[in-house]
């Protein structure tokens, strides 16, 4: 998992222009919004994009499901494991 | 006539980075290149500050400068064609099939620089962004006085990068990146006319280009030059500092 993980921090930090954070400045379980890393609302559409591109995972942006799979980096690892097509 | 005090003027571009620079830059009139903006935005929190790219550092590192750091002001921006260059990379990924990125949509908007200085500066008041080709700084000028009607001072920030090459046949455009702001006020400053002079002569078919009005206005608030004059709608406007009334 953490090789993962590792490559979901590079696509958060490359997609969102995060100049100035490193991949090991990102906590696992630390919330990725508002609080935490502290992206906003277009970071989670930015983000949804990425997943969709690289991934081939299709979410829908207005579903509490949704919300859970951001939550953090773990969340979305998990997320990438269970639904990726590609 | 029109009038209002102007309290404080700051301008930046590549390698123009305080009054003193644009002195010898409107004696010299040399090239300016691109490359050489310098714009230290570590006041801006960094989850804001990758936002910004060239258009709005000009616009954040010029009023930087005027030091009104958390005044809560009417704000007025000014642009002929904003961020040009973001609105061609949507439409070249739109060509490519691709998905538009929300980012890049969000701040293709003429709006977006000045939503994200109201963001950063916490400012809570009215935010205009006016287009204009012919005029920009008089619109702006105009659009700043009607707001001092009702507010005691206004932020008014003139601003533009040049359109991307494929654009440069079909539109006039600026030789290099910059931004304007001032300080516009009731009270505090010292006080501006702003005068209608009459229409323009018919045989001048010939607009003022954006640079060379760029070069009078910068060399009018450095006190290069006596007064502006700028054609806006075939009428000819003149600011120039108000004359003490002897009477």
């Amino acid at each position: 998992m953490t090789a993962l993980q590792n490559e979901l921090k590079e696509m958060i930090i490359e997609c969102l222009d995060l100049e100035d954070v490193e991949s090991e400045e990102i906590d696992n379980e630390e919330p990725l919004f508002v609080e935490g890393l502290g992206l906003d609302s277009i970071d989670a559409l930015e983000i949804g994009l990425a997943l969709q591109k690289r991934y081939g995972i299709k979410l829908d942006s207005n579903s509490e499901e949704t919300r859970a799979h951001f939550a953090n980096v773990n969340a979305l690892a998990d997320l990438v494991k269970n639904h990726r097509t590609q | 006539m029109a009038g209002f005090k102007l309290e404080a003027w700051t301008a930046l571009a590549p390698s123009l980075e305080h009054k003193d620079d644009w002195l010898v830059w409107l004696k010299e009139n040399r090239q300016i290149d691109d490359q050489n903006l310098n714009v230290n935005l570590k006041h801006v929190p960094m989850m804001l500050r990758r936002r910004f790219n060239t258009l709005g550092k000009c616009a954040m590192g010029a009023i930087k400068q005027l030091s009104i750091d958390n005044a809560n002001l009417p704000c007025i921006f000014a642009s002929q064609h904003g961020d040009t260059q973001l609105t061609l990379s949507l439409l070249e990924n739109i060509g490519k099939h691709e998905d538009m990125s929300p980012t890049g949509f969000s701040l293709a908007v003429h709006n977006a620089v000045s939503g994200l200085y109201s963001i950063v500066n916490k400012n809570t008041c009215e935010v205009t962004a006016i287009a204009a080709m012919e005029g920009l700084i008089a619109s702006a000028l105009f659009e700043s006085i009607g707001q001092l009607q009702k507010s005691e001072k206004v932020l008014c920030v003139v601003y533009d990068v040049p359109l991307p090459s494929i654009y440069q046949a079909y539109s006039e455009t600026v030789d290099f990146p910059y931004a304007i702001a001032m300080v516009l006020s009731r009270d505090k400053g010292d006080e501006m006319s702003f005068t209608y002079q009459g229409n323009v002569p018919e045989h001048v078919k010939e607009q003022t280009n954006i640079n060379t009005e760029i070069r009078n206005f910068v060399g009018y608030l450095s006190g290069q030059l006596s007064d502006y004059s700028c054609n806006v709608n075939g009428s000819i406007w003149k600011l120039e500092k108000k004359l003490n009334n002897v009477s």
